[in-house]
């Protein structure tokens, strides 16, 4: 893609168009997220006021069944549902990222193919199956959403490390460190982990847009945060529940939630063509 | 030469006996894997029930119940025998089509899994009907274009559509064609499959904007790859009549990928499938677990769970052998 200038200016570097449209995306919604609720002169989680007032001067997005501020609510709603995301991406990164390395390095059969077994048995499993069963047996809420995630989740990218870590365990540099007689755990993680990492971590961001879907699904299935605290997936399961009289308390935490999904997706464009970009060079 | 034959015509004739052991080979590598997943998966459904921090039959019971009957219930259910001996018997039964009974209702786990099976799998089998039907002429369209700003439009609108929440999109669905337009009903439902088509067709439109991006960026890159072959020029050189055309020469060339990514997507639609089931309140077994997993019956959401993983191991499988033989030239490396 070519930027056409009137004068003559530095060409963009591949991929910029999607990382900086993602972050500013990503940024102002923290913003909102950091600023609205305290700025407010409505209360996010307490009713009161008219319920179900369509959008209007005072309320920008209209109110809900218990006469809360939609605008406000959806804003209240930002740290919980990125923090969720971030924290289910996360841990199960580092984990598998790990698991799925000394898999790839180690020459212990029997280890290899029975955890292997157990990386394919899990994902075999649909995703959001699985995490709705695990939630049925921890119960609900934030916390158990975020280690059924993790439990189920390590296990993709167990399998995305493995293979990338049988590859770089056999490059010249990792060989080098090994004849300078470094130890195995320096080795590890200065050498093999980064370069399998990488990987990895271009996979946790697609996969924080199914997660960060999956924690306003599970949510709007009563599995996560318990009312008042506004939260969009539970948002939109009570704007359903009223949806022949009012269209807003539904659609706008459900705009929210796009919203964060498409800036994500836009982050990821991006950082795929310049991670393209640097490994064609 | 009366007839021209399509690409893989040609390849068959001296590569038989070889693509022959390649594919029985390669049925039973495959077959084998998914043995093992299978069991696997057995095994994780299984060990799931441990995970609960309660005594699940004291759960089952409720909290009156005297030390004599969650002692007799023990007894009934197996749960005082070595975990290897009830793994055994869990295993057993699973082929004995025993999956054990629903704490609350009596009902059997087998007998919620075959009334409700059918209408989540007809719901699935529709979104894959009209995803391929949308994505088949999209990525024709796309791939035969030469203006690059429709293929870079193509990207990322796939790219966007793929990051919105299918669930909210039905809540959208729901408002737009039950509430307003009136062409689809917001619940109910009729058993039997013409009949239920009106039912159906919205969480199906809903499930394909998941599906649709999907299959046709993988089909219009496949497409890509395809039209570089020599025997597509070929083809235009000599003529080939328009349908056999598209089949023969780009299309059967080019969707084995595709096929393996929708067996792989399999899993996706089922998750989607689920949501959808309570939204437009279908009575699959998505809407059976989710109202499982409210009142804590253990065995029903174990089985449900296992049944889907099963599902999707089996679909793998079927997609890996479709995608062999579809695109002969795979077996011929």
């Amino acid at each position: 893609m070519t930027i056409v200038n009137a004068k003559p200016r530095k060409r963009m570097r591949e991929g910029s168009f999607g990382l900086y449209t993602g972050f500013s995306m990503i940024f102002a919604l923290i913003l909102g997220g950091a600023i609205i609720p305290w700025l407010s002169k409505y209360d996010p989680n307490s009713p009161g006021g008219t319920p179900i007032a369509a959008p209007s001067g005072a309320h920008w997005f209209g109110t809900d069944l218990l006469g809360r501020d939609v605008f406000t609510r959806v804003f209240d709603a930002v740290f919980i549902d990125l923090g969720t995301a971030i924290i289910g991406v996360s841990i199960p990164l580092v984990v598998g990222t790990i698991v799925g390395t000394l898999l790839g390095i180690s020459r212990n059969k029997r280890v290899n193919s029975v955890v292997g077994s157990i990386i394919d048995g899990i994902n075999a499993f649909p995703f959001l199956i699985f995490v709705i069963a695990m939630i049925a047996f921890i119960g609900p809420g934030i916390p158990s959403i975020i280690l059924a995630l993790s439990l189920v989740n390590w296990a993709r990218y167990a399998r995305v490390a493995r293979t990338r870590a049988v590859v770089v365990n056999q490059q010249g540099y990792v060989e080098a460190a090994r004849i300078l007689g470094f130890s195995k755990v320096r080795i590890l993680f200065k050498h093999i982990i980064p370069n399998v990492s990488s990987e990895t971590r271009a996979y946790a961001l697609s996969d924080f847009i199914i997660v960060i879907i999956a924690v306003a699904a599970l949510s709007f299935l009563g599995m996560g945060t318990p009312p008042p605290q506004a939260e969009w997936g539970a948002m939109i399961h009570d704007g359903t529940q009223i949806l022949a009289l009012a269209w807003w308390p539904t659609i706008f935490p459900g705009l929210a939630l796009c919203w964060a999904g498409v800036a994500i997706a836009f982050v990821a464009e991006g950082m795929q063509r310049r991670l393209r970009e640097t490994n064609t060079k | 030469m009366a007839e021209v034959s399509g690409p893989s015509a040609i390849v068959e004739v001296d590569t038989t006996d070889r693509n022959r052991a390649a594919l029985r080979r390669m049925f039973y590598g495959r077959f084998l894997r998914s043995l093992s997943v299978g069991f696997w998966v057995m095994v994780i459904a299984f060990l799931m029930i441990r995970l609960s921090p309660g005594d699940p039959v004291r759960i089952a019971l409720g909290s009156e119940a005297t030390e004599a009957s969650v002692a007799e219930m023990r007894h009934k259910l197996g749960l005082d025998q070595s975990v290897f001996s009830q793994f055994f018997h869990y295993f057993v039964n699973i082929f004995k089509g025993d999956l054990g009974y629903s704490y609350f209702s009596n009902r059997t786990v087998t007998s919620v899994v075959t009334t409700h099976l059918p209408v989540t799998l007809q719901i699935i089998a529709l979104s894959i009907f009209l995803g391929i039907l949308l994505a088949i002429p999209i990525a024709l369209f796309i791939a035969q274009s030469k203006n690059q700003l429709t293929t870079y439009l193509f990207r990322a609108f796939t790219s966007v559509s793929l990051a919105l929440p299918g669930f909210f999109l039905a809540v959208v669905g729901l408002y737009a064609f039950g509430i307003k337009l009136h062409w689809a009903p917001a619940a109910g439902y009729e058993p039997g499959f013409p009949g239920n088509l009106k039912y159906i067709w919205l969480p199906a439109l809903v499930n394909c904007g998941s599906l649709v991006p999907v299959l046709s960026r993988v089909l219009h890159s496949s497409l890509m790859d395809t039209l570089d072959e020599e025997f597509v020029e070929t083809g235009v050189i000599r003529g080939v009549k328009k349908i056999r055309f598209y089949w023969s020469y780009l299309l059967r060339p080019s969707l084995a990928p595709t096929v393996v990514l929708l067996s792989y997507m399999i899993g996706v639609m089922i998750g989607g499938t689920v949501i959808m089931e309570t939204i437009f309140s279908l009575p699959g077994i998505g809407r059976e677990l989710i109202t499982a997993v409210d009142s804590r019956d253990y065995p029903v959401v174990q089985g449900i769970v296992m049944v889907f993983g099963l599902i999707v191991v089996f679909f793998s499988f079927i997609g890996d052998l479709l995608g062999y033989l579809l695109d002969r030239r795979v077996t011929l490396s």
